[in-house]
C-alpha cells in the first residue's frame, strides 16, 4: 500500500469524525496537524487510531498509540510501518 | 448570608412522550390525555419481559439520528441532530439523555430571556441529574469488551463522558459555557425535584444567581427491565389505563422516560430585568424515612416532610398557607399511593384543595419525574387548571390493612372517603399555591411549594 493510498483511506476515516469540519479535509496534507489545524478534540485521536486499525487491517501496540504525534504524517508513518 | 433572597422560576422546557413541544404537552395534560403507549421494543422480548407499556420517546420524535460504530457491535458512535440545535462536538460527548438535557436547557434559557453574559457568568450554575446510569452506552461497551473480547480502546474515548453520573449537567455546562456550580443530585425517583431543590438553596443562600436545573431519564430498555424484574410495573390494563394512582385495582407503575429542565433566578434580579416570572419558590424540604426500609413508604417520614416544608417556607400557620393543589408522587403502586393520600389528608385535611397525579397521564419518569411534574405544576399555575388523576375510577371502600393496626396513627377512613380530592378530569379553579411531592428508593422524600408571583 502506498502513502497516497493510506492518505486516501485516512481521509475517508476522518470524514466520519463529525467533530472535524469536512471542508478542512479538502486541503489536508501529511503536514496537517490534527489538533492545531483540524481542531480535533484530543479525545478523538484514539477513535481515529482505532478506526485506522480496522480500515487498514493492522494492529497497533499500546506504545505506538502512546507515542503517536499529532500530525497526519505520524499516523501515516505508523500505518506504513505495520 | 442573604436571608431575604427569594427564588423565581423564569423558564421551563422538557422532553415529553408523544409531545412535540411544551405547549403540546400542556394541551394534552389539560385535555385529560394519556401519553402512555404500547412499547414495541419491549414486546420483542416475549415472555422474558412482564410489562410492555411505557411513556417513551424515540430518536426520530426528537429529530435525532444515530451513527452506529463500525468497530463495536451495537454501539452508538455518536448522534446527529437533524435540527442543528446541538453542535457535533457536544453531541460527541452525549448520550441521549444528555442531548435531551441540552435541547431543553437551550429552550429554558430562551424562555428565561438570559443573555450570553448572564449564562456565562460565575453566578450561573447547572444542577441536573438522572436516576439511571448511562445504560444505553454501558451495555454495548461492556458486552464488546468482556464478552466479545475487543480492546478497550476500540470502544473509543466517549464511554465515560456518556455514562458518568453527572453527564447531563456536564454536557449542558459545556454547551452553555456557564462558570458556576455544576453538579448532580442523585436520589432515585426524587432526583428531578432534588436537583431543583438544591438549585433553589444555592440561589437562596447567595451562592448562585441563576441555575439551570432538572431531571432526565433517557429511554432505556436496560432501565426498564430492572423494574420489570421487581414485578413493580403495571400489568393487565390497556396502555392508557395502566397508570391508575389511588384506584383500587392499581397494581404497579408505568416505567416512563423524559426530561424536565427549569431556569431558576434570584427574584430581585429577575424582577429588575422584567422577566416573566412563572412562579416563586416558597420553600423546599427533603428528608429520609429513617426506618431502614429501602422500598416501603413511611407515613411518619411524610409527616415530617410536610412539617419541614412549612418550616422552610417560614409559614407555620398551615391554615393560612394551604396549597390549592397538592401534586402527589402517586405512582400507582398499591402501598405507595395509600400511604401518600393518607399523609396528605393528615396534614391538609379534606377540604378546599385537589390532588393532581401527573403519573396517571405519563407514567413514572424515574429520575425525571420530579422535574417534569414540577413543570406540570407550573403549567397548572399558568392555566389555572388542576391536571387529573386518570383511571382513579374506584377507590377502596374498605380500610387498608395497615389502617387496622393498633399502632396506626393516621386517618382511619378508607381511601374512598377522599373521592372529592381526586378529580378524574381537569378542574378549572383559582390556583395560587401548589405543593409538589416526590419520593425515592432509600426512603428519601422531597417537597417544594410554588406560588404565583404577585408584584
Amino acid at each position: 500500500m502506498t502513502r497516497e493510498e493510506v492518505m486516501t483511506g485516512l481521509v475517508e476515516i476522518l470524514r466520519t469524525v463529525r467533530t472535524i469540519e469536512p471542508a478542512k479535509l479538502d486541503t489536508i496534507t501529511e503536514e496537517t496537524d490534527f489538533i492545531t489545524d483540524l481542531n480535533t478534540p484530543s479525545t478523538e485521536m484514539i477513535n481515529i487510531a482505532a478506526k485506522a486499525e480496522q480500515k487498514f487491517n493492522v494492529e497497533f501496540e499500546d506504545e505506538d498509540i502512546d507515542g503517536l504525534g499529532s500530525k497526519v504524517r505520524d499516523i501515516v508513518d505508523l500505518i506504513m510501518k505495520k | 448570608m442573604s436571608a431575604e433572597r427569594q427564588v423565581a422560576i423564569v423558564g421551563m422546557a422538557g422532553v415529553f412522550p408523544t409531545c412535540h413541544s411544551l405547549e403540546n404537552f400542556s394541551e394534552k395534560l389539560f385535555s385529560d390525555q394519556s401519553l402512555i403507549r404500547n412499547w414495541e421494543l419491549a414486546t420483542l422480548y416475549g415472555k422474558n419481559i412482564r410489562s410492555t407499556v411505557a411513556g417513551y420517546v424515540n430518536l426520530s420524535e426528537m429529530h435525532l439520528d444515530v451513527i452506529m460504530s463500525t468497530l463495536v457491535k451495537d454501539y452508538p458512535e455518536t448522534y446527529i441532530d437533524n435540527l442543528a440545535r446541538i453542535p457535533a462536538i457536544n453531541l460527541a460527548t452525549a448520550d441521549i439523555g444528555s442531548i435531551w438535557a441540552m435541547i431543553a436547557s437551550i429552550e429554558a434559557i430562551r424562555m428565561a430571556g438570559w443573555e450570553a453574559k448572564e449564562v456565562k457568568s460565575e453566578k450561573t450554575g447547572v444542577i441536573i441529574g438522572s436516576g439511571g446510569a448511562g445504560n444505553t452506552i454501558l451495555r454495548p461497551g461492556w458486552n464488546n469488551f468482556f464478552e466479545l473480547g475487543i480492546k478497550s480502546r476500540t470502544i473509543g474515548s466517549h464511554t465515560i463522558d456518556r455514562s458518568m453520573g453527572y453527564r447531563e449537567a456536564a454536557n449542558v455546562s459545556c454547551l452553555i459555557k456557564s462558570k458556576g456550580v455544576c453538579e448532580s443530585i442523585i436520589s432515585a425517583c426524587a432526583t428531578g425535584l432534588g436537583n431543583i431543590g438544591y438549585a433553589y438553596r444555592l440561589i437562596k443562600f447567595g451562592i448562585q444567581d441563576r441555575i439551570i436545573a432538572g431531571g432526565i431519564e433517557e429511554t432505556s430498555i436496560e432501565t426498564f427491565i430492572g423494574f420489570d424484574a421487581m414485578q413493580v410495573l403495571s400489568k393487565g390494563f390497556t396502555a392508557t389505563e395502566s397508570s391508575r394512582p389511588f384506584d383500587k385495582n392499581r397494581n404497579g407503575f408505568v416505567c416512563s422516560f423524559g426530561a424536565g429542565i427549569i431556569a431558576l433566578e434570584e427574584l430581585a434580579q429577575a424582577r429588575a430585568r422584567g422577566a416573566n416570572i412563572l412562579a416563586v419558590i416558597d420553600g423546599y424540604h427533603n428528608n429520609s424515612d429513617g426506618d431502614g426500609n429501602m422500598f416501603a413508604p413511611s407515613f411518619s417520614g411524610q409527616q415530617r416532610l410536610w412539617q419541614g416544608l412549612m418550616n422552610d417556607s417560614g409559614k407555620q400557620d398551615k391554615q393560612n398557607q394551604k396549597p390549592d393543589v397538592v401534586k402527589v408522587h402517586g405512582t400507582s403502586t398499591p402501598a405507595g399511593d395509600a400511604i401518600e393520600l393518607l399523609s396528605v389528608v393528615d396534614f391538609m385535611g379534606t377540604d378546599n384543595y385537589h390532588l393532581s397525579a401527573p403519573k396517571s397521564q405519563f407514567g413514572h419518569m424515574l429520575g425525571a419525574a420530579g422535574a417534569v411534574e414540577c413543570i406540570t405544576a407550573l403549567l397548572m399555575l399558568r392555566e389555572q387548571k388542576v391536571s387529573p388523576c386518570l383511571n382513579s375510577a374506584n377507590l377502596n371502600t374498605e380500610p387498608e390493612p395497615f389502617q387496622l393496626n393498633a399502632d396506626w396513627l393516621g386517618p382511619v377512613e378508607p381511601l374512598a372517603a377522599y373521592r372529592q380530592l381526586i378529580p378524574q378530569k381537569t378542574v378549572s379553579k383559582e390556583i395560587n399555591k401548589i405543593v409538589c411531592l416526590n419520593y425515592g428508593f432509600g426512603g428519601t422524600n422531597s417537597a417544594i411549594s410554588l406560588s404565583k408571583f404577585r408584584a
